[in-house]
């Protein structure tokens, strides 16, 4: 009798394995035709900067020429001041845009002041306009300032640092995970409000600090759309997307495609090293803020 | 000089929670109170308020002779021991004890010398490269006592320091912070809800519920004394029975009715109540467990049934049910037992206890205030 309840139990437990082992592998298989389908533009982008034989679209994509021409060839554009600009906007923002979500986001967690559920639903509500509803007035407002074309640096700066306290969510949600008794402690301890945070909650919130930096940094330095708006006419207030979009218009496009995709190829190089030093903070960063929180 | 006063202090949330209510006390230089009441009675927050974590919501809180309201609690001059520890994770046990030391920019031969010295007096000069994670709970309790004492403050603040450890670890811990307390002597005020902590360690016990001080006095008043049946019942385990019975008197003097018994009040006692006007009535008639004794079955004992015989080492807790349904609780010391007693001691026996007129305490039925305070 007991027996026959042992091998029952194995049998289920087997059962269980056996049906965990295929979800398992239906999973796998899934994730990787995902990520083949994830990976093929960017395998095509790589492959066509090392195409030396033509510049324009081909119906191929292994080059039948392979060598750095085109890596050679943007030296000779306005390439690399484009790259800058874009390394300027985006490592000002994401170093201004960083310190005022973890102060924004300390305040929310830590004070308790009029209106700041208010203030919170208040941003909440308010983030779930798309950005693009104000992107005329913003402009408006930004010409005015002298802050359009070859000025068009300090405004893009401008308008991505300006909103940047309502990106409090996630790390909020996180140093809510952090005792206040530690706060508290440091304070008794001598500290003032903003040494608890630089040397006490910062700290301990390594993987909320990189998330945040990486997601500041990441906005300026893909962003097409509102810089477009802004950084014309000239070349000097240009991003890379704005400036390498230029290539891809009719006049240009033969000549430049190719170009086009070795420009594209260096301007994922910092991003991509960046993720792969920083991921394990990243997730963290990611579910610690949002499952904690 | 570090006398602590506190002056019609208040503590209200969202304008209308009450947490604290018109709390007025003087605590001497270099004394050691301790603030006792179970949970939600407002003596964290009291305590709070002194460290200056929390507002005041009215009154004054004084140190030494500033009033320190509006002072951010790194100027009051105390230090603070919490109850989860609250140590810095991310830092070894030097550098969490030495952090006051670095805000005040103190040099780092003055830190060595501190530190290394707390260490010695708490026993933690092993510990000083590790990291709070990889210590014990009483390693980490003593971390952060060491974290309070580097900072010679004139006053030491405990929130319940002992309640995260076991019940063993917390003995030893409390020798300690008394020995501790005799090297720093400073003053202390130190918050639990155990009275044993709050009878061992204070000179003077601030004993709190629903934000009211119920009664403020030394272990022995408070335990002898109490002022009310609140108090009555806290301090003291296990708790004091009470029994709502008749005080009446005749020609011989006072004497109670408990469960039909004839018991007679002791004659000081019986001069006390009389001196304060109480003669004949109901009242709540308080002894405590280990004043009742077992008795043989005569006119002053009351009949009951043994339901559970707690078997304590040293000494045995009867719970007894009297033939009207009332529990009551009886501390009898092993020593005092005949084997043969003590192996008829099983439930479903029957018991007849009694108690004498000098441990009795009387309480009004309706204030629950003590009659002969």
């Amino acid at each position: 009798m007991k027996k026959q309840k042992t091998s029952s139990v194995e049998k289920h437990h087997m059962g269980q394995t056996a049906s965990r082992r295929i979800s398992n592998s239906f999973i796998h298989v899934l994730l990787v035709v995902i990520s083949i389908i994830w990976l093929i533009p960017f395998v095509f982008i790589v492959l066509q900067s090392f195409r030396v034989e033509s510049t324009w679209q081909v119906g191929y994509v292994i080059p039948q020429k392979w060598g750095f021409d085109n890596y050679i060839n943007l030296a000779g554009t306005d390439f690399f001041r484009w790259y800058l600009n874009t390394f300027i906007v985006a490592l000002i923002t994401a170093a201004l845009q960083t310190i005022i979500v973890l102060c924004m986001s300390y305040t929310l967690s830590r004070f308790r002041f009029k209106m700041r559920k208010a203030l919170m639903k208040f941003m909440l509500i308010l983030g779930m306009f798309p950005g693009m509803l104000s992107m005329i007035i913003l402009y408006r407002v930004l010409k005015d300032l002298g802050m359009t074309m070859e000025n068009s640096i300090p405004g893009l700066i401008l308008v991505y640092v300006a909103s940047s306290g309502m990106g409090y969510y996630v790390s909020k949600g996180f140093f809510d995970t952090l005792p206040k008794s530690l706060d508290e402690a440091a304070r008794v301890d001598g500290a003032t409000r903003f040494q608890v945070l630089k040397k006490i909650i910062l700290p301990l919130s390594k993987p909320i600090v990189i998330y945040t930096v990486l997601t500041a940094f990441m906005g300026p330095w893909g962003d097409f759309v509102f810089a477009r708006y802004v950084a014309f006419g000239t070349s000097e207030g240009m991003n890379v997307a704005v400036g390498m979009y230029n290539w891809l218009n009719k006049d240009q496009i033969n000549s430049c495609y190719t170009m086009f995709c070795a420009g594209g190829v260096l301007v994922a190089i910092p991003i991509t090293i960046l993720f792969i030093c920083l991921q394990k903070y990243y997730v963290e960063g990611v579910t610690g803020g949002a499952v904690k929180g | 000089m570090a006398r602590v006063k506190l002056t019609d202090v208040k503590k209200i949330y969202d304008k209308k929670v009450v947490a604290v209510h018109d709390f007025n006390l003087e605590i001497a230089d270099k004394e050691f109170v301790v603030f006792v009441g179970p949970s939600g009675c407002g003596k964290s927050t009291t305590l709070r308020m002194i460290a200056g974590l929390e507002d005041i919501s009215e009154g004054t809180v004084e140190i030494g002779d500033t009033v320190v309201n509006d002072l951010q609690p790194k100027d009051r001059g105390i230090a603070m021991v919490f109850q989860n520890y609250a140590l810095y994770p991310h830092m070894t046990v030097y550098d969490n004890i030495a952090f006051s030391l670095r805000l005040q920019k103190e040099s780092e031969d003055v830190i060595y010398d501190r530190v290394t010295k707390v260490a010695e007096i708490l026993g933690i000069t092993d510990y000083l490269l590790r990291k709070p994670r990889a210590l014990s709970g009483g390693q980490r309790q003593r971390v952060a006592i060491g974290r309070a004492m580097v900072r010679d403050s004139e006053v030491f603040l405990m929130d319940e320091p002992l309640s995260n450890l076991d019940a063993k670890l917390r003995n030893q811990m409390r020798a300690e912070i008394i020995l501790l307390r005799q090297k720093l002597n400073t003053t202390f005020i130190y918050v639990t809800h155990d009275q044993t902590e709050a009878m061992t360690l204070g000179d003077r016990i601030v004993i709190m519920k629903d934000g009211y001080i119920m009664q403020v006095g030394t272990p022995t008043e408070v335990f002898e004394m109490p002022e009310n049946l609140f108090v009555a019942e806290f301090i003291g385990a296990p708790k004091m029975n009470i029994i709502r019975t008749r005080l009446q008197k005749d020609a011989e003097g006072y004497f109670v009715t408990p469960f039909g018994a004839k018991i007679r009040v002791d004659g000081n006692k019986g001069s006390a109540l009389k001196e304060r006007g109480v003669y004949e009535g109901e009242v709540l008639l308080g002894v405590r467990p280990e004043h009742i004794v077992l008795s043989k079955q005569n006119e002053s004992s009351i009949p009951c049934t043994l339901e559970v015989n707690e078997m304590m080492g040293s000494e045995l807790h009867l719970h007894v049910v009297t033939d009207d349904g009332s529990r009551m609780i009886v501390r009898v010391p092993t020593m005092d037992l005949s084997d043969k007693t003590r192996s008829e001691l099983v439930a479903g026996q029957r018991l007849f206890i009694t108690f004498s007129g000098k441990v009795m305490h009387f309480f009004d039925p309706e204030s629950e205030k003590n009659l002969l305070v």
